[in-house]
């Protein structure tokens, strides 16, 4: 990791991801920016441009006035009028091509940082996921991503617009005459006030906002997804009630905010008036003195006039640029972690599918805070060999398999995966060795193939077949709507917990490591199912050197070797039908198990 | 119930109109005042009609910001409590006992009519009230313009139109292709959260790479949709641009020669250049909020839709007697179910295709009717009960059962009468060593659907929550099947322990529940095929063996 900020860090010792300081993300966003700088200036002039030429159309619309004032004949005003018509168009191309050029430097620059954030977020390692949760980084990749978008695509070039008009405005008038930029000014600190006054009183209301349609939202997708059960236990009148509850608190919020902000238009109205009535009035002595003709005062006050809509929207959106800005701040923080492997694991090396052994000697752990977990464990599993790792919860299996695959340093001994110690390999070569596939259920959003493509981007449709047929799954894929190109995942085609984890088990088989470890990858399966997914990772595991975290202990009769565990320690290690005959600890578990199975 | 949540909100939205209409009036008023100062005050350098008008000038302003202020409040008041009232019919119905819209595929739409249909209704009022606004403003303005000069007025009324309807086409398709735009940029942000939310598995299997080459094409591909975009984007805004200040110079020109003839005075030119100005905001805003409504109205039908969606059970008024003794009978349920469990039996079920343990299930939850056939507890017929008072006798908890936001404590007491035997319910659902070992014992806090816990910990916490209730007749589905062999077998020991003397029904395949059943039922085919005890059926049913062993 870059030396940057020091690692917030929760109570309890929980590491949660970095969030980039004000000069690191300016550093950070610079370095994006750098290489479309020139796009960048090109699009600042456009702007410029734009907004000097509208100058000229109230200059132009003053000139009529002065015309007619001065009663020259009615073809004097085809000059101007002319002139008006050429200003329209090229204002009109100037926006154009400005509209153009903004999303033309922005969109990329957004595309570059989004995508360096997601590579970092998928390099963060799994040890620290164990410990934070994905909820932070799911959404800094989605919540803040739309943010940052938001921002970028529509407050941003509002802003600018906005600031441009409102400086060159200033100019126009102080062209007319100094007198009447300094009275339009006049409206400044009542402004400022403003902003000053609104800024802390609406950040913590919107903040809050947030939170508290965070909160109705989290309640109604608690309450309906989980119907059957509300109705089950008779819940619908607590449920609906918990509802009625958020749902009046956002209620009472927003118009709270409403009010704030109808305080805040409020004021900025009374800025329009002082400054209006301060250039009607300048206008007005310095029009009687005779050092300035009813036409610039008629200019001046459609300047001042067309200034209304842009300040308005400055002022407003600063608000939001200040939450964009929390965002970024946020995505750079990810955006600067260090990234993942460069290569897919597969492109390394021969590939070696078989004769791996696992050596472990005197291993020790304990997490960050907390007793050891594992004590002094020796065991050897030899290439292609299967072992089952028994044990009631919390004995130490999914410790055991999760250091065996890297995702946790030994606090004591060693692992030898072949010849080569976890240190040698690195955790890049870990991962080309060692494929875990746990209890956790999910299915990659899109259809089955990209699914099972992202073990194996250049898998074959035969492949992807042979995969499916192989744990099982090939009759009801080929059932869906369109086949292996039916959309599964959020919003999808729904699969059972016992056909997605048929999925996981074909990811495996495509992806072909030498060493497996399976985490009670059957458990969420029903027991129809679990049989099933047994079959299929029988299957999947030939060959191969395994360890299978069992809870169904046919798993472990089926197994090589089965190796049992008693707070944090081997208790017995042997063959089934040895262990069962042994009458210890496994045995006790067997006859529990299969009491009356034969 | 949509109408009637209109209706209440109809004078708060009335009032809002009006004051948003006044506020209008302002906003035309500024330029005309602002004229007449220069018309009337500073060509003739009258101190006394500068100041009378700068007054004037005030007092058009404090017209337009108190009007806005308040007109504004009004209109969120009527969009937001239309929306509240929404969410809560939507949640009632929904969760409403008598189910009728409980498809698990339609979960994440009804969550989406609930939050953002609800909330688009409400906007309704807002689309209406700025609607309503802007029409305000263009009679005014219209009438204000004749007043100046027939001739002028009409140009601009008759000549601004057509002009802004060319504008709408160019920004129809631009709307269409903004709305590709945003779908490509959900897509891509789908992709980012998706493949994140699976990162351990992504970890597990080393598929890091691939998955960052699938999300580069996918934000590449939006990326290329919101350049495409912008280029008609930019297209709209020069021609908004040009022809707007083309029409300006026109009615200046025009205006300016009719002043020059002295047809209109200075001031009149100024207003009339002003408010064309001012006219170009509220006829585009009269076009958006036709759309915006006709975005409502979608909205409307989908909550339409779900408010008056049929019940899918019928239920009678009639209780049960108290105590129920929990004797279950089923007489040719569906054609050919007959079954009957006597009160406190602990009974087996086996269902060898899973679709007849569902059936039986939904019949006994009553998220179906039973159709054909009866079904009685303790003689009383099912259909003639009211659905809450079954349900208070018997507790059907489902496989996937689901814990809910809050503490651990209160997810497993949510329905119990007792709750002072926590400990004995945790204990015989195998969930008292995992509560003392999270980080705050049974006071941890669950976070939402339970997902802080593990499969096996959700399944556990959701038995003991269901021995929590002390049902009368308690209906299990797989209870045990994320859970360890040695803990499942301590599990069925203390869990027939705890039932006893209540009725209890367990449909499962795992030997280790089926072996301390009184008595287990074998289902295939939609009726009873196999009675006996586990021992016998396991020498005597080769299909129940096979079902049941692995």
């Amino acid at each position: 990791m870059r030396p940057t900020e020091p690692q917030p860090t929760e109570p309890q010792g929980r590491v949660i991801l970095p969030i980039a300081s004000r000069s690191e993300t300016v550093k950070t966003l610079a370095g994006i920016v750098r290489p479309h700088r020139l796009r960048g200036a090109v699009m600042l002039s456009v702007l410029l441009g734009r907004a000097t030429l509208g100058l000229a159309g109230p200059l132009l619309l003053g000139s009529i006035v002065d015309l007619v004032v001065e009663g020259n004949p009615v073809n004097d005003m085809l000059r101007p009028f002319i002139l008006l018509l050429v200003v329209a168009a090229g204002e009109g191309i100037l926006a154009g091509l400005g509209t153009a050029l903004i999303a033309r430097f922005g969109e990329p620059v957004l595309a570059t940082l989004r995508e360096r954030v997601l590579d970092r977020a998928l390099g963060v390692p799994l040890s620290d996921i164990e410990r934070a949760g994905t909820g932070d980084l799911v959404s800094r990749v989605g919540d803040d991503v739309s943010a940052v978008s938001e921002a970028i695509r529509f407050a941003l070039p509002a802003l600018m617009g906005a600031a441009l008009s409102i400086c060159l405005t200033i100019v126009g008038l102080g062209v007319l005459d100094w007198r009447l930029a300094l009275a339009g000014l006049c409206a400044a600190p009542i402004q400022l006030y403003t902003l000053r006054w609104f800024l802390p009183r609406s950040a913590p209301l919107y903040a809050r906002e947030r939170l508290i349609k965070g909160e109705r939202a989290q309640q109604l997708f608690d309450s309906i997804d989980g119907a059957s059960t509300v109705r089950a236990f008779r819940l619908s009148e607590p449920h609906t009630s918990m509802v009625r509850t958020r749902s009046r608190a956002v209620f009472d919020l927003v118009l709270q905010t409403v009010k704030l902000q109808s305080r805040f238009f409020g004021r900025l109205n009374l800025a329009e008036f002082v400054g209006l009535t301060a250039i009607l009035i300048v206008g007005f002595m310095l029009v009687g003195d005779g050092v300035i003709t009813i036409g610039a005062v008629t200019a001046a006050a459609l300047y001042f006039q067309r200034l209304f809509d842009p300040i308005n929207i400055l002022l407003y959106l600063i608000d939001e640029a200040q939450s964009a800005g929390a965002a970024l701040a946020r995505l750079v923080g990810v955006a600067n972690l260090p990234g993942p492997p460069v290569s897919a694991p597969q492109d390394e090396g021969p590939a070696i599918t078989s004769g791996l052994s696992i050596r472990i000697q005197g291993l020790g752990f304990a997490y960050q805070v907390g007793p050891p977990v594992l004590h002094n464990i020796d065991l050897e599993i030899a290439p292609g060999e299967r072992v089952a790792l028994v044990g009631v919860s919390g004995a130490g299996k999914t410790t055991l398999a999760k250091l065996i695959a890297g995702i946790h340093e030994p606090s004591g001994g060693e692992i030898r995966i072949g010849e080569a110690g976890m240190a040698e390999l690195g955790s890049d070569g870990i991962r080309r060795l060692v494929c875990l596939v746990t209890q956790e259920i999910h299915v990659f959003s899109g259809s089955l193939s990209e699914d099972l493509r992202l073990a194996k981007p250049d898998a074959s449709d035969g492949e992807l077949e042979r995969a499916l047929e192989l744990v099982g799954a090939v009759n009801w894929a080929a059932a869906m709507p369109d086949g292996i190109a039916t959309v599964v995942g959020e919003g999808g085609f729904r699969l059972t917990p016992t056909q997605v984890q048929q999925v996981a088990l074909a990811r495996l088989a495509l992806r072909d490591p030498p060493v497996a470890i399976l985490d009670e990858a059957t458990a969420e399966a029903g027991s129809s199912g679990a049989r099933m997914l047994e079959a299929a990772a029988s299957r999947i595991l030939k060959g191969r050197t395994s360890l299978v975290v069992a809870h169904r202990l046919t798993q472990a009769a089926s197994a090589d070797r089965v190796v049992v565990m008693e707070e944090g320690r081997i208790v017995e290690v042997g063959t089934h039908a040895g262990l069962v005959k042994a009458g210890g600890a496994y045995s006790a578990l067997w006859k529990a198990w299969s009491f009356s199975r034969s | 119930m949509l109408r009637a949540a209109f209706r209440r909100q109809r004078r708060t939205a009335l009032g809002g109109s009006l004051l948003f209409i006044s506020h209008q009036a302002g906003e035309i008023g500024v330029p005309i005042v602002a004229a007449l100062v220069i018309d009337k005050a500073i060509v003739t350098s009258d101190v006394r009609l500068l100041v009378l008008h700068l007054l004037a000038l005030a007092a058009v302003f404090a017209t337009l910001s108190y009007s806005w202020r308040f007109g504004d409040r009004l209109v969120e008041r009527a969009t937001e409590a239309t929306t509240h009232e929404l969410v809560v019919d939507l949640t009632t119905r929904i969760l409403h006992p008598a189910g009728g819209l409980s498809g698990s595929s339609l979960t994440g739409e009804l969550v989406s009519t609930a939050s953002s249909d609800a909330g688009k209704v409400g906007s309704i009022f807002g689309a209406a009230a700025g609607g309503a606004a802007a029409l305000g403003a263009l009679i005014v303005a219209s009438a204000v313009l004749l007043n100046i000069s027939l001739a002028l007025g009409l140009l601009i009324l008759i000549g601004l139109p057509p002009v802004l309807v060319g504008l709408q086409q160019v920004v129809r398709p631009l709307e269409r292709r903004f709305r590709a735009q945003q779908d490509q940029a959900a897509a891509a942000s789908g992709v980012a959260t998706d493949l994140i939310g699976g990162l351990r598995i992504l970890k597990g299997l080393g598929a890091e790479v691939a998955a960052g080459d699938r999300y580069r094409a996918a934000s590449q591909n939006s990326l290329a949709t919101s350049l495409g975009a912008s280029r008609l984007d930019a297209v709209h805004e020069g021609l908004n641009v040009a022809v707007t200040g083309a029409l300006l110079a026109g009615v200046a020109f025009a205006g300016g020669r009719l002043a020059a003839q002295g047809r209109i005075s200075i001031g009149e030119l100024i207003a009339a250049v002003g408010l064309t100005q001012f006219l170009i905001g509220p006829l585009f805003r009269l076009g958006s909020s036709g759309a915006d409504l006709a975005r409502s109205r979608a909205s409307a039908r989908r909550v339409a839709d779900v408010l008056s969606a049929p019940f899918a059970v019928t239920q009678g008024c009639d209780a049960l007697t108290e105590p129920v003794r929990g004797e279950l009978v089923f007489d040719d349920v569906s054609g050919s179910l007959s079954l009957k469990v006597a009160a406190g039996e602990f009974v087996g079920v086996v269902a060898l295709d899973p679709a007849d343990a569902y059936r039986l299930l939904d019949l006994l939850a009553r998220n179906t009717s039973c159709s054909e056939g009866r079904i009685t507890l303790d003689g009383v017929e099912v259909g003639s009960t009211g659905i809450e008072n079954w349900r208070a006798a018997v507790v059907v908890s489902p496989h996937d059962a689901d814990l809910f936001e809050g503490k651990f404590s209160d997810n497993v007491l949510v329905a119990a009468p007792h709750p002072e035997r926590l400990a004995e319910y945790l204990a015989a659902a195998g969930a008292d060593g995992m509560a003392a070992a999270l980080p705050d014992g049974i006071d941890t806090p669950v976070t939402e659907r339970g997902r802080s816990l593990s499969g096996g910990q959700r399944q556990r916490t959701a038995l003991a929550r269901a021995l929590a209730s002390e049902a009368p007749v308690l209906v299990l589905h797989d209870p045990t099947s994320a859970v360890d062999a040695a803990t499942e077998a301590r599990i069925a020991v203390n869990l027939s322990a705890l039932r006893s003397g209540m009725t209890t029904l367990i449909v499962t395949t795992s030997p280790a529940l089926l072996a301390v059943a009184d008595r287990v039922l074998v289902l295939a085919g939609g009726s009873v095929t196999g009675e006996g005890t586990h021992s016998r059926l396991l020498v005597s049913d080769p299909a129940y063996a096979e079902a049941v062993l692995a």
